[in-house]
Order: structure tokens, then sequence, then C-alpha cells
């Protein structure tokens, strides 16, 4: 059921290691991000897979044909370049044509299919427009209509979004989403916005410094964590450094406070120095509903995000953020003011460093 | 306030007094040999001596050769220096500053001394071809490099070169495709400027025309200028026309396939 399958891939430029024992089997129709910082290696990942760069070790297998070393033209890729790529000597309908003309369809053929694809991506108005005419999500419309024209086997998008103003990057994000739902179509799609990782994927690879740190549905990913890395990159966890005080009743110290976690402790010994991550959502003011943690806590900041107001709280040595629903009737506390928080004890995660 | 309107106007005062400046010195020569030229009958301003030189089988023979080695040249140039200044953009950055100094180089050799040694070079077994116009046109592609390498040059810097070459490949396009389809075709204005001045620099060139012993008009002007007085000044005036009406069509036969122009532009930001 392997639609494509990376295994033991590495890649090193002049003796660095950008890339390292990266491990991924992709299902037929599924939507793949890598996630990561700047840096971390995921263009360099995507471009093996196109055949812009061979692999230093390890192998690439589409539907059960080895394609490691295969030319990037004789591999049935097709690509999304975060700056659109579009030829700017060509129309919208010729640059949507063109790899049909490759291919040396007929030219009936080749309209039919142009049509099809400028529906799809809603231009047929621009057809005859050059590049340089279309805003810039439209250039990544006739773009992305370009590469599936082909029927590719894989589609590729390395940051498509990232030149896009807020608004159309949300828009077009769904957009993407629908149309390669609706084509069945296997994708892969590179950014370093955790947001779009975790809105549009079926899957999530999590990179960082060139290896994989954990992959896993953006639910996996959100919820549960397996690195300090990931609990930091996804999302606005709270980290905190804590001391096992009894690893039978899971009982921390952190920071001079005991919290209580329902993460397995048991094996640890009392006194060792671990790291937990709780989400700010998880925590609430005791006035709300009472869980396994009551700490004190004097309040630091409160920022407006728009939906969701985040207030900063120091409990003890440790400071953490907590994200509560914004609403007209809320009331919130003054900068300085002593509170009590709450949060359950399944919240507070216990990482693996 | 008083201050920058002064300021400014003096600036512009001085921008019109360079420009003028540099129009009176390139066009008072060329008014002045206009002028002579029409001097050819006592006492009155008359085209005959226009009228001689069109009737001059020679000039028309010799002319068109000029055009001929000048369009042959473009062609060379086009063929050997596009993929050339493509590869070492896009595969070869290592290459970039020796190959800049070796099309630098026809400005630092003096062209005598370059004809001297062709010649010695190819006049004898197994690279006896100095009587080829192969030859020639050879030369000319050398002597027109340092406009015509760095005219590509700039225009692939306006494209992004890589980018657009990987978007081909991955449609499944070959090298040629891409050169010719994508890349090509996005260069067309830089293309025609490098053109431009390989054309003028063939039809103003002398001194390898004469020793190569190939038709070609600046040595038959040379040779006409000891023989007569208004005809070569008539002859300069047409050629020089003659050749802003050449480029001219170059430029127009290179804008009429599609929105090229404009799309370089918006390929350039
Ligand atoms: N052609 C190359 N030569 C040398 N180093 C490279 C090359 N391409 C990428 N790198 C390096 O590899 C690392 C990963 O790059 P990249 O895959 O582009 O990261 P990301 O896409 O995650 O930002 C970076 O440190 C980058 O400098
Ligand atoms: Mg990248």
């Amino acid at each position: 059921m392997t639609h494509l399958a990376l295994s033991r891939i590495s890649k090193d430029f002049g003796g660095a290691t950008v890339v390292q024992d990266f491990n991924l089997d992709v299902k037929k129709g599924e939507f793949i991000s890598f996630l990561g910082p700047s840096g971390c290696g995921k263009t360099t990942t995507l471009r093996m897979i196109a055949g812009f760069e061979t692999p230093t070790t390890g192998q690439i297998i589409m539907d059960d044909v080895e394609i490691t070393n295969k030319a990037p033209n004789q591999r049935n890729v097709g690509m999304i370049f975060q700056s659109y790529a579009l030829f700017p000597n060509m129309t919208v309908a010729q640059n949507i044509g063109f790899g049909l003309q490759i291919r040396r369809d007929s030219k009936e053929a080749i309209k039919q299919r142009v049509d099809e694809m400028l529906t799809l991506i809603n231009l047929e108005k621009h057809a005859n427009k050059y590049p340089y005419q279309l805003s810039g999500g439209q250039q990544q419309r006739v773009s992305l209509a370009r590469a599936l024209a082909n029927r590719p086997q894989v589609l590729l998008l390395d940051e498509p979004l990232s030149a896009l103003d807020a608004k159309i990057r949300v828009q077009l994000r769904s957009e993407i989403r629908a149309i390669q739902k609706a084509l069945d179509i296997t994708a892969i799609f590179v950014t370093h916005d955790q947001e779009e990782a975790l809105s549009i994927s079926d899957r999530i690879v999590v990179m960082y410094e060139g290896k994989v740190e954990q992959i896993g549905t953006p639910f996996e990913v959100y919820n549960f964590p397996e690195t300090r890395f990931v609990a930091n990159f996804v999302g606005s966890l709270n980290t905190a450094s804590a001391e096992v005080t009894d690893p039978a009743k899971g009982l921390l110290n952190v920071g001079g406070v005991q919290f209580v976690t329902a993460s397995e402790i048991a094996s640890r010994k009392k006194g060792e120095a671990i790291r937990i991550s709780i989400r700010p959502e998880r925590f609430s003011f005791l006035s709300e509903h009472k869980k396994d943690n009551v700490l004190d806590c004097v309040i630091e900041n409160i920022t407006f995000l728009g939906s969701v107001v985040r207030v900063q709280v120091k409990i003890g040595g440790a400071s953490f953020n907590m994200d509560t629903f914004n609403n007209p009737f809320l009331e919130l506390p003054k900068i300085g003011a002593k509170e009590q928080v709450t949060c359950s004890k399944n919240a507070v995660l216990v990482l693996d460093e | 306030m008083n201050l920058t309107t002064v300021k400014k106007h003096g600036g512009k005062i001085w921008a019109w007094f360079w420009m003028i400046l540099g129009i009176l010195y390139f066009f008072l020569p060329l008014i002045a040999t206009f002028l002579f030229s029409l001097r050819a009958k006592l006492n009155v301003l008359s085209f005959t001596a226009y009228q001689h030189v069109f009737n001059d089988s020679n000039f028309v023979y010799n002319f068109s050769y000029s055009v001929l080695w000048g369009v042959l040249t473009i062609i060379v140039g086009v063929l050997i220096f596009v993929p050339t200044a493509y590869l070492i953009r896009l595969k070869l950055p290592q290459f970039r500053i020796p190959v800049e100094f070796i099309t630098m180089l026809p400005f630092v050799i003096p062209a005598i001394v370059y004809v001297f040694s062709l010649v010695r070079t190819f006049s004898q077994p197994p690279l006896l071809i100095v009587d080829s116009p192969v030859l020639l046109v050879a030369a000319y592609t050398v002597l027109s490099m340092p406009y015509m390498y760095s005219a590509i040059d700039t225009g692939l810097r306006a494209i992004d070169v890589r980018t657009l070459t990987e978007a081909g490949q991955s449609l499944g396009a070959g090298w040629g495709t891409i050169l010719f389809r994508i890349i090509l075709p996005n260069i067309r204005v830089a293309i025609l400027s490098g053109a431009f001045l390989s054309f003028a620099i063939v039809i103003g060139e002398l001194i390898l025309a004469q020793y190569l012993v190939k038709p070609a008009f600046a040595p038959y002007m040379t040779y006409l200028i000891q023989q007569k007085a208004y005809e070569p000044a008539a002859m300069a005036i047409i050629s020089f026309a003659l050749t802003w009406a050449a480029m001219g069509v170059i430029q127009f036969i290179g804008r009429g396939s599609g929105g090229g122009e404009q799309s370089q532009i918006a390929g350039g930001h």
C-alpha cells in the first residue's frame, strides 16, 4: 500500500550532513507536511524526491520503482515553488499546457486538459494573460494547475504560500487541500509555519537539524509531542524543568511548587531531573472548574490575541502561558495580582529529552 | 524651502547642460558630415553624392557582405554565449570570474595583433582556413564577445534561472527545450541589445576584414576616401542610417512574437 517510500535517506553537502537517516512511508492520496525551522533540511529532502538533489545514502521508491538516481525530467512529480516559477514568456494557458506539449499530446488533448485545469483553479477568464498580469495568489494557482496538468504521481510544494499575504495564504491553503482531496493526489508540503501544517495535513513530519523528530497526525503531534523540540515548536507549549519527588504517585517539584502528572514516571528515580510541558489552553482560572493541580500564581502579563487572551503567570519559580477564550464578559485580573490557576494531571506531559 | 527650490533648479539646469553638451558632441560631426556630403555640386546643395553611392555596385556588394557578417556573428554569438553563460550561472559559478575575464580580453588585445596571430596560426596545415569566411566570422564573434556575453549575462541575472530550469525539468523538459523555450525567450531583450552592439561593431570593423581579405563595408570606404571627397561622406551617412534601420528590423523581429519584453520586466522583480 506504500506509494512513496524514503528509506534511510541522508544528504551531505561538502561534509555537512543536512539530512540524516530520514525514513517515511507515504500512502496514495495522503497529504504530508514537512514542518521545521528554517535550515532543518525540509527543502533538501523535497528536492531529493523531485530529483534535483541525489541522496548521499538511502533509497527513494515510488510505486515499487526505485527512482533514487533518476533525472528530474524522468520522474513524474509536480513541483510548486515559493516564487511560483511561471514561465514569464508564456500565457497562463501556455504555462499549463507546457508539460503536455513536452509529452507530445495532441493539440486537442492539450486544449481540453488546459481548460479542465483552468476551471479547477477558477481562472478561465485569465487564460491568455501573462504571469505578470496576475496577482501572487493567482500565479500560484496557475503553477498548481501547471503541475497537476501532467497527472503527477506526487505533488511537491515548497513553502508555496510564504510569499502571499495572510488572507490569501489561508484561502489558498484550503483551496490546495480541497483540490488535493478531489483529485486524490499524494502531496508533500514543506512549511515552517506550524498552523499551516496542523490545518492542512493528514500527517506531519516534524524535522529539526536534519533529523525527523516525530511523525504523526496533527492531533498526535499537537497533543502528544514526543520530544522537547516538538513540544516547543508545535503550538506554543510551556516547558519547564522538574524534579521527580514521588514516582509512584506522579508527584513532581516544578520551581518549588508541587505538580501531579498522569504521565508514566513510576520507572523514574526520586530526585531525577526531567522536563515537563503543559499546553497554554489546559490551564484555567480556579473560579471556573477545580482540577487535579491547584496552583498559586502571580499575573505577569496579559496579551490580547483576538479570539484568545494569553495570560502569563508565574507559578513558584517558573513562568507559564495560559490561554483563555475571549468573550466580551471576560473579567481579567490585573498584572501583579495574586490568583489561583488549575490544570488536570494529564495536561502535565513528561518529555523524552 | 527657498533654498531647496534653488538647489533643485540648479540641479536641473546642470542636467540639461550636460545632456545638451552630450547631444552636440554626438551629433555635430554627423551633421557636419551630412552637410559636407550635400556639396558635391558647386554652390548648390544636392544629393548627387548619394546617387553616386547607390549606383556604385561595389558599395552595395561590400555593404551587403558586412550585413551578412554581422548577422552570422550574432547567430554564432548567441549559440555559443547563451549556453555558456547559462551553464555558468546554473552549475559552474566558480568559473564566473575567469570566464568574465576571458570575455574582456578583446578590449586589451589590439585588433592588429589579434589578426596577425590569426593569420599566422591558420595559414599553415593542418589549420589552413585563413581564406575561409568561417575564420572571419569566428574572429568577429570574438571581437563582439565582451558586449554579447555581458548583455546575455545581465539578462540571465534578471530572471530566476535556477527555479525556471527546475520548473521546466519537473514538467519533463530536457536541456534543449529549457534553453530554447524558457531561457532564450526570457532574455530576448538582453540578447537584442548585445546583437545591436555586435552588429555595429562588425559594420564598422576595418582591420579584420582587410587583413583576412574579405568583402566588407569599412575597407571599401577606406579605399574610397583615398579616391573621392563627397562620396565617402555620403556613404558614412548612408551606412549610419542603414545600420540603425537594420537594428530596427532586428528589434522588430525580436519583439514580434509575444510579450517578451514585458514579461522580462515582470520576471525581473
Ligand atoms: N546546495 C547546497 N550546498 C550546500 N549547503 C546547502 C545546499 N542546499 C542547502 N544547504 C544547507 O542545508 C541546510 C538545509 O537547507 P534546506 O533544506 O534548504 O532547509 P529548509 O528548507 O528546512 O529551510 C542549510 O543549512 C543549507 O545551508
Ligand atoms: Mg526551504
